[in-house]
Order: C-alpha cells, then structure tokens, then sequence
C-alpha cells in the first residue's frame, strides 16, 4: 500500500501564471490544495517580458477578472505602466496593457497565496504522476515525499525538458539560472502521451545606467489609466515612461554575418518558435528589405536598474549579443546584464484534452498554460484558472465548468486548443473570435460574472459592485432611447453644424451618436443633468459601444446562422470517423485527433477539405 | 445500410428501362431474380439473364454488377436493362422488394454516393444540373462548373478580399508593432474593384439562369391576328390548329424549342376579346396566366387593317412585361400607323405565311442572349444559390464602404469585409482566421 506524507483534494505542479491561478481558484472553491514549486521565492515570476495585457490579451485578463481570478488585481497594484491600446480605434479592440515592476509583482502574486485559505505551498520538484485504474491519485517528489490528490493540474511552463541556446552552446534548465524538469517530462512519454518541441526565446536585459537615454523616444503611461480588474478603482503606482528606439542596417549586416553561430540557422533548434514574436535573427533574414526594426526599452521596475530590450530576442552567443548592442545608436555605452537565449521544451499535444482541460486518458489530470502548446503569461493563467475551477469542481462532485467561443477569449482559445492542436506556440488574437464585436473588454463582467459568482469566485461584494455597476449602465442606455434632440433645443444649431439633422423631426441620444463624428463627449453634455452627474466616463462609453454595435452584431449573426446553420449539430460521443466510408485516411486521422463534438468545431479542423466534411455532415445528419 | 431500388429512366413506354438496385443486399437479390444461388456476374461487364418469376420468365434483360467500391454510389450496384413496358418494370420491382430492398427516395442514390465520398455536395448540384440541363449550352455549363471554374472564376477578388483583411487586420493587432501606414484610398478602391467584378459575375445570372431553366415565351394577341401561325413557324411544325375562324385556339398550348442552344418554353394562347362562352372565358384566363409566367411576350398585330380596340388593351397589358410587337402579314397591304402606335417599342413585320422575318422574330427574342457568345468566354451563373451568395456578398462589400466613408475604425469595415468572405467561403471553401494570421505574418514582421 502507498503511504504518503501528506494529502490534498488538488495538487497544482508550477508556481508560474497558470499554477497560481489554478492554486489559488481550487482553494477558494473550497478544496484542500497544494502549490508545488521548485523555488517558493520565484512563483509569478515573469519570465520574459515586465507586462501584461495588450491586444487581445488584455481581453482575456479581465475575463479572468470577471470570473473571479487573480492576475487583474496583482497587475493593478503593480503596474508601472497602463496604457490603453487602440484607444483611436473602436472599444471592441481596445485593451490594456500594463508594465509591471517585475519584482512587485512575484510579491504581490505570492502574498495573495499566501493569503488564500485551504492553500499550502510546497517546494520541491514532482518527478512522476501516481496512476491508478486510469485515475490520477497523487505525486512522488523528487526528494522521495508522496503527495496524495484526487486531481492533479500540471503547468510546468518551459521546464519540462526545458533546453537553453546560447550560441553553440546547449544546457538543460527551466528558465536561465533554473533546472529543467526531466523526469517529469519523461513520465508524461510514458504514460502515452504525444509530446512534441516548441521554442521561444528572450533578449538581453542591459544595466540602464549605461543607455544613452536621450538618444530614443519617449512613450509615456496613460493619463487616465485602465485598470485591469472590475474590482480596482484607482491605479496607485507612480507610472514610470518606456523608451523607443530603432536598429540600423549595420546591425542587420552584421547579425546575417553571423548567423553560422545562432542555433536557429545552424540546425541545432528543432522546436518551432512562435512567428509573431521571432527572434532578431528571423526580423534580418525574413524581411531583409527592412532597414530598421524597432525595439522598445523598458525599465523593469522602481528600484532597478535593468531595462528589458523588447524587440532584441535572440540566441546568438553573448559575447555576440554584447557587440551587436552596442551598435545600435543609443546603446553605444550599454552593458548586458543578462544575456537573451532560446530555449527548448515539451509540450503534450493539446488535443488530449477535453473543454475542461482534463485529459481524456486519466480522470483528475488536467494541463495549463505552455504544457498546451501556448504562450504567454495571459493565456496560461486563464487555462490555469479553468482548470483549478475544474479540478475543483471534480473532487467536489460537482459538475464542470465550459466556456464557449460566442461569450469569451478563453472560450475561443480553449476551443482553438483542444479541437485544432498547434504547430507553434499559441497565441490568442483578436481576429481568433469569430464574435468580436461582442466580445469587448469592458464587457467581460457582464459576460462572465454570473458564471464566477454561480461556480463561487465571486465574492459578495465583487457581485454587489457589478450590479450596481450593472444598473447604472442599463439607467445611462435608457438615457440614450428617451432622450431627444428637437429644434427648439439650445443645443439644436451647434449639433447641426456637426451632422446633418432633420428640423422636423427629433432624434434620440442613440441615434445621433452612430453619427460619425459625433464623440461621447458631445452624447454625454445632451443627457440629462442627473445621469451625467452620476454617472462614470467608462459606462457612458459602455452603453455606447453596445449601441454602436448592436446592429452588426445581429447582421453577423444572420450571416453565420446562414451559412453554418448545421454547426450546432452533435457528434455522438465515441463517433467512429474511421468507418465512414468514402474518407480518405489522412481525414479521419484528422477528425480522430480532434474528436469534434459538434459539426462546428468539426468545421474549424484545418486541413479538412470541403468534401470530407460534407461526407461527415451527410453521415451525422443521418445518425441524429 | 438497406438496399434501395428505383427505375432509373423516365417513366412511360420506351424500348428500354433501366432498374437499379444499390446495397450490401444488391448481388443476393440479383441471384433471386435470376433464380441462380451461386451466380456470380463479372463486375462492369454486361450479361444477358432471364428474370423469373414464379408464374415463369419476366423478360429477358441486359444485367450489368458494379462491385463496391467501384459504383456511382459507392456500394454493391446491379443495374438491370428490361424492355420498357411499364407493366414489366412495374413488375420487375415488385418483385425485387418481395425480396429485401424498399423503394429509393427521390436523389437517395446521389445521397449515398455523397455519403460515401463518391461526389460532393457541389458535383452533386452540378451532376443535378447537367440531369436536366435542356439543351448543349446548358449542358457544357454545368460541366464547367462540374470541373470547379466558378471557384477559379472568384479566385482573384478572394485573394484581394484577403489582401484589404490582412492589411486592416494586422493594423488592429499590431498597434505596438512598426508596421507600415494603412493606405485607406487603397483599400478602398480594392473593395471597389472586387465589388465590381463580383457584380459582373452576378449579373450573368441574367442570362445564365435562363440557360438552366429556359425562356418562357408567350405569344398574344386578339383572335385572327396569326399567332398560331407564328407559333407554328417557330417550331418549325403545324402544331396548332390554324383556321381564319376568330378564336380557334380555345386553350394555352405550350412547346420546347432550342434556340442557339437556349431552352424556350414558347406558348400560343387564346385571343384576347370580350369572351363568346364559357370555354373562351376559361382560355382567356389561361392567357393572363401565360402572360404572368412569361420572360417575353410577343404581340402579335395584324398590320393588315388599323389597330382595333383588343389590340389596343393586348399592347396596354404588355406594358408591364418585357414584350416584342409582331407585325403580322407583312404580305398584305400595310395599313397599321407605327410611329403613333409603336414608337420606343421593339418592332418585328414578318409574315407567318411567307416565312419572311421570322428570322428577325427569333433575333428579337434571342436578343438577351446577344452578350452570350462575348460572356461565354468567361463563366456564367446559373445557380440561384450562387447568385444569392454573390448578391449578399456585394452588400456586405458596400457596407463595408460605406463604414469606410463615415471614417469608422476598422472592426467595423472587417465586421463587412468577414460576412462577405463567409459568403464567397460558402462557394469556394472556408477561410480560416488561421489563414488570415499566416498572410499576416508572412507579409509583415510582427514582433514587438
């Protein structure tokens, strides 16, 4: 019989992004849970870039807000720089983004576990999954401790078989400074899992005392800061500026000289990297017409001086990378603090799982975060937060928690995964949603919050302040039907010169503010004293954006229910794509990997031609 | 999976009807109609078999086995040719269902052979089309669907579509990255262009919809101007019963003629005049229904003698259709006033006893077809469902624009630019968003 030391309802293995949002949702949903991490004073670490958010990304942060999660909040009381993204554009790609003080916020992250009741922290490396009858039961550790779970998240990020470039030279390690996770790695082969090789990479971090900071452009914070969190009223860290410059053809030159001595063209990296983040030596090779590529300099925090180089990812040896800095104008005098590399690591491919994240061989296994196949820190932790709430929920009897793709990013990102694989790094992009006009920012509590306070992550008085919030917006939208605009109103001349109007006929607050050119600013002088006195800039613009929306939303609709009306149709559970006669092998290779539930998600497979999913689409209609 | 069995040709007496029978089932049934429990017939090669039944020989029939997969549909087919006597075919599949096959469902042997991968759901409207394609014109437009032009016919404003998405789309995602500026005349005009092609290639539906269903032709007139006549002309045969007794044709008479390869539905109708009795009554109104249905009428008028009051009321009804005016017995002394009666109408004389202008007549009603020689070259819409899908995508595209020339941000000019490629994607196949991030990545260096 196992003995073990020590026993929980849910174990969760990494203290990166997905791991404490995991750690931190299963607790608070009330299961005994442990965090297991390698380094205690390292959980939240940000392992590459100082940020959070930006386009679409931000997006998914305040999903994770919305539902109850973590990382909005940490990221509000760390935040050294909030910026709005799109701000010119319309609020459906709007988001924020913000610089963290990359130290403040590992503290900040631990603190609010070490706050969160019914979570204990271990530290320690988990070497292998304890399986029994298709079940997972627990951990062994590397120092010899059993650890006893009825379900078990792994988010081991870039640690499992985790492999550094630098040059020539290869060493085995999670993260610079870091050992890899091996065995752990291993155990997953051999429990069956496919696991391929994917690789991203990180630049220099240089010594700020050193930069000729005059030489670049200055890139202020927002005046008016939004935050990430539904909960969080006022940003209080000072905000501190970022710094823009350029590289030069020089650079270029002399990087293509030497690309003998970069793993990535010398065969070494088999990985695939991500192509929406390449590295340096990708930006010369791939688009050699470019003479300059930007890169953004960005102070890691208040009280350091190590300044991340974004836009200068690479694995060229760092005697090399040293050179090449300081050939960029601006950097003539600058030191590298730590050196950039590439690094290697496993993932298992996503097609294991199912919409709650666990994986369809063992009961109570779930993965999040790189493990998945993605990247970065926003889409761990929304996987990290799914699959603590399921873990959760499983030990409790519970039924799990779904997201769809019409209502959230992560419905989106997770439906992507599980039904599509990846080829490289995954990352969540707007042009990803096929609803994204609904799916705003500023919108994720409405859309969302419900699900956190049903499941039991939203708290009392986070449900009490959405509603009001709630209410608020629905009195403003009133405003904008009920409300007027007539000639005999004073406002009446200056609105005309503005938009054509018609004299004999009044128009609503509504209608004139899908008038282009007509700001919120103007709709919000036209609305009643008492609504504009109490009400909020960012509801105003929420109840606009609705407005503005509304109509191509429905036009949308109609068009998909046109033309994908079949895509609500069901796969039976345990469908035998193999048999259906008239597809090819490659096909039904395909669809087996996926196991699609629905004729929609069998639609979004790529590399199904049209003729096998009208094979498939005769055959399921047939069988329903 | 039952066995299915239908007559596979038009119903009615002919020298020779084809059963087919499609089904795991298909060669056990075949051995009991033959009454031979170990025959086992090459496949695709025909044989001559006895059918028997118990009362004895049925008929001698050519049988041919097309073994799974090898067969339209995909499964075991037997076809079996049997003199066409509707009372041996009747009898035939009487006797195939006493054994264990059920009557096929109109289109079920194409819903096999689609299930099984044999075609898909575009050859299978394309196979429907060349079915019933009337005549060689239609026919070879179906074929060229068949082999997927249309799709090759998009391609080009599919790609532009994708070239504007992809621009406007990395403006929006890569707002921190150093991409180049949006040039918004550009993509306008882009949109503009792929609208106007689409619009082009729509606008073929005109003439291409005809190809595929036919142009009704309705030829009117009060009695005793020389319709019938005209309509005998036409076919090129006395049809209609033709007599200088006002109001011999009582009913609507309807025939099939190919005109340079179009299918025309040309029908003679009753006179238009205060009805006799009952049956003229009921005739006239079969007139009006004629009118209704027809692409083209053409009004038949006596240029012998003046215009009379009927002739009057006949050209006022036309009015709201597309009409031809026929000036009959051109062989007479002319006596009608054309510039008063006829100005801005399309004027034919002929005379349906000579024969001289009947040429001019079929010019005139072929007139429509005047761009299909120019337009073949290209390719023509005859599908409505295509049409319908180019239409909705046009309108998406003008939305689009128009979101454009209000200077509104690009989500909304994509929310248009998406829906029409939805709809282009519903003839061509699917684009994915993945497809769209690739272009992106390949063609700008994303990275901040």
């Amino acid at each position: 019989m196992t003995v073990f030391d020590e026993a929980f309802d849910v174990i969760v293995i990494g203290g990166g992004h997905a791991g404490c949002e995991a750690a931190s949702a299963a607790a608070r949903l009330g299961a005994t849970t442990a965090l297991v991490t390698l380094n205690l004073d390292l959980i939240g670490q940000m392992s590459c870039n100082p940020a959070i958010g930006g386009i679409a990304k931000g997006h998914l942060v305040r999903e994770i807000d919305a539902l109850g999660g973590i990382m909005g909040r940490v990221i509000d009381r760390t935040g050294i720089q909030f910026r709005l993204l799109n701000r010119s554009r319309g609020p459906a790609v709007q988001s924020p983004r913000a610089q963290a003080d990359r130290a403040l916020y590992r503290l900040e992250m631990r603190n609010t576990l070490e706050n969160t009741p019914n979570l204990a922290l271990r530290q320690g490396m988990v070497v292998d999954l304890l399986i029994s009858e298709n079940k997972v039961s627990g951990v062994v550790m590397q120092d010899g401790r059993r650890l006893a779970a009825k379900a078990v998240v792994i988010a081991a990020g870039t640690f499992l078989n985790g492999l550094i470039h630098t040059g020539r030279r290869t060493y085995t390690a999670g993260r610079a400074g870091e050992p890899a996770s091996i065995e752990l790695a291993e155990a997953l082969k051999l429990l069956g899992f496919p696991v391929g090789r994917l690789k991203t990479g990180t630049p220099p971090r240089l010594d700020g005392r050193t930069i000729n900071w005059d030489a670049f452009q200055r890139q202020e914070a927002d005046e008016r800061p939004v935050p990430f969190s539904f909960a969080t009223d006022k940003i209080q860290q000072p905000q501190i500026d970022c710094y823009i410059g350029y590289t030069t053809t020089s650079v270029h030159e002399a990087i293509r000289k030497n690309l003998h001595q970069s793993p990535l063209y010398s065969g070494q990296i088999k990985g695939v990297g991500p192509r929406y983040c390449p590295s340096i030596e990708d930006k010369v090779v791939k688009f050699a017409d470019k003479d300059r590529h930007q890169l953004f300099l960005e102070p890691e925090g208040h009280d350091t001086n190590e300044v991340y180089l974004n836009g200068f990812s690479t694995s060229l040896p760092p005697g090399m990378q040293q050179e090449l800095v300081r050939m960029i104008p601006g950097l003539e005098t600058a030191n590298i603090i730590r050196p950039g590399y590439a690094i290697e690591y496993d993932f298992v491919d996503p097609r294991e799982l199912g919409p709650d994240l666990q994986v369809r061989r063992f009961a109570g296994l779930f993965h999040a975060g790189q493990i998945n196949g993605t990247t970065g820190y926003e889409e761990a932790a929304c996987q990290g937060l799914l699959a603590g709430i399921n873990a959760a929920l499983l030990t409790q009897g519970r039924q799990r928690f779904l997201l769809r793709r019409e209502e959230s990013y992560i419905g989106v990102l997770v439906d992507d995964l599980i039904t599509q694989g990846v080829d490289e790094p995954y990352r969540i992009f707007t042009s990803r949603a096929e609803y994204r006009l609904a799916l705003r920012h500023d919108n994720a509590d409405e859309r969302l919050s419900k699900f956190g306070r049903e499941i039991g992550l939203v708290g009392d008085s986070a449900w009490e302040r959405f509603n009001q919030r709630r209410d608020r917006i629905a009195t403003i939208k009133q405003a904008l039907e009920t409300t007027r605009i007539r000639r005999s109103d004073p406002a009446f001349p200056a609105l005309a010169e503005k938009t054509p109007l018609n004299p004999l006929e009044s128009i609503s607050l509504a209608d004139l503010a899908k008038r282009p050119g007509i700001m919120p600013k103007v709709i919000s002088e036209l609305l009643p004293a008492e609504i504009r006195s109490g009400g909020r800039v960012d509801e105003l613009e929420f109840a606009l954006a609705d407005n503005l929306y509304s109509g191509y939303i429905k036009a949308q609709e109609s068009t998909i229910h046109r033309l994908h009306a079949h895509d609500s149709l069901p796969i039976p559970d345990n469908f035998n794509f193999g048999q259906l006669n008239g597809l090819s092998h490659e096909m039904a290779e395909r669809l087996e990997r996926a196991k699609p539930v629905t004729f929609g998600a069998a639609r979004r497979i790529p590399g199904l031609t049209p003729a096998a999913l009208a094979t498939l689409l005769v055959n399921v209609s047939a069988s329903v | 999976m039952d066995t299915i069995v239908a007559v596979s040709t038009p119903p009615g007496r002919s020298a020779i009807a084809v059963v087919r029978l499609s089904g795991p089932q298909a060669l056990v049934i075949l051995r009991a109609v033959v009454g031979e429990a170990e025959f086992n017939p090459e496949p695709n090669r025909a044989i001559l078999k006895e059918v028997l039944t118990s009362e004895g020989v049925l008929d001698q029939c050519l049988i041919t086995y097309f073994q799974s997969p090898h067969s339209f549909t995909g499964e075991d087919v037997i076809e079996i040719s049997c003199h066409g006597s509707p009372v041996v075919t009747r009898r035939l599949l009487d006797l195939i269902q006493s054994y264990d096959a059920r009557l096929a469902e109109p289109g079920e042997f194409s819903l096999r052979a689609c299930r099984n991968g044999k075609i898909n759901l575009s050859q299978a409207e394309a196979i429907r089309d060349l079915i019933n394609a009337q005549t060689m014109a239609a026919a070879s437009q179906a074929t060229r669907q068949l082999r997927g032009e249309l799709s090759e016919a998009l391609q080009p404003s599919e790609h532009e579509l994708i070239r504007v998405i992809v621009t406007l789309e990395s403006a929006l995602e890569f707002v921190e990255d150093d991409l180049p500026a949006v040039q918004v005349e550009e993509m306008r005009m882009a949109i503009e262009r792929v609208a106007a092609d689409l619009g082009r290639l729509a606008e073929t539906y005109s003439v291409g919809h005809l190809l595929r269903e036919g142009l009704r032709v309705a030829i009117i007139g009060r009695p005793n101007v020389g319709k019938s006549s005209i309509f005998n002309r036409l076919l090129r045969m006395e049809r209609a019963i033709v007599t200088d007794i006002a109001g011999t044709t009582r009913d609507s008479l309807t025939e099939t003629i190919s005109l340079q390869g179009v299918p025309i539905s040309l029908t003679d109708t009753a006179g238009f005049r205060e009805a006799g009795d009952k049956i003229e009554t009921i005739g006239i109104e079969r007139t009006r229904r004629a009118m209704a249905d027809a692409d083209l009428l053409v009004v038949v008028v006596d240029g012998s003698s003046a215009l009379q009051k009927e002739d009057h009321e006949v050209l006022n009804e036309a009015r709201n259709h597309s009409f031809v005016v026929a000036i009959n017995k051109t062989d007479l002394p002319a006596q009608v006033d054309l510039e008063n009666n006829f100005n801005g109408s399309r004027v034919v004389h002929l005379s349906a006893l000579t024969e001289a202008g009947i040429p001019d007549l079929t010019a005139a009603i072929m007139e429509p077809f005047g761009r299909l020689d120019s337009a073949s070259a290209g390719f023509l819409i005859t599908d409505s469902r295509h049409h319908d899908l180019l239409v909705r995508a046009i309108s998406s595209l003008d939305g689009a624009l128009e979101s454009m020339d209000q200077g509104a941000s690009e989500e909304l000019v994509l929310a248009d630019l998406h829906n029409a490629l939805r709809f282009f994607g519903a003839i061509t196949g699917e684009t994915t968003s993945e497809n769209i991030l690739s272009e992106i990545f390949s063609t700008f260096c994303i990275g901040k």
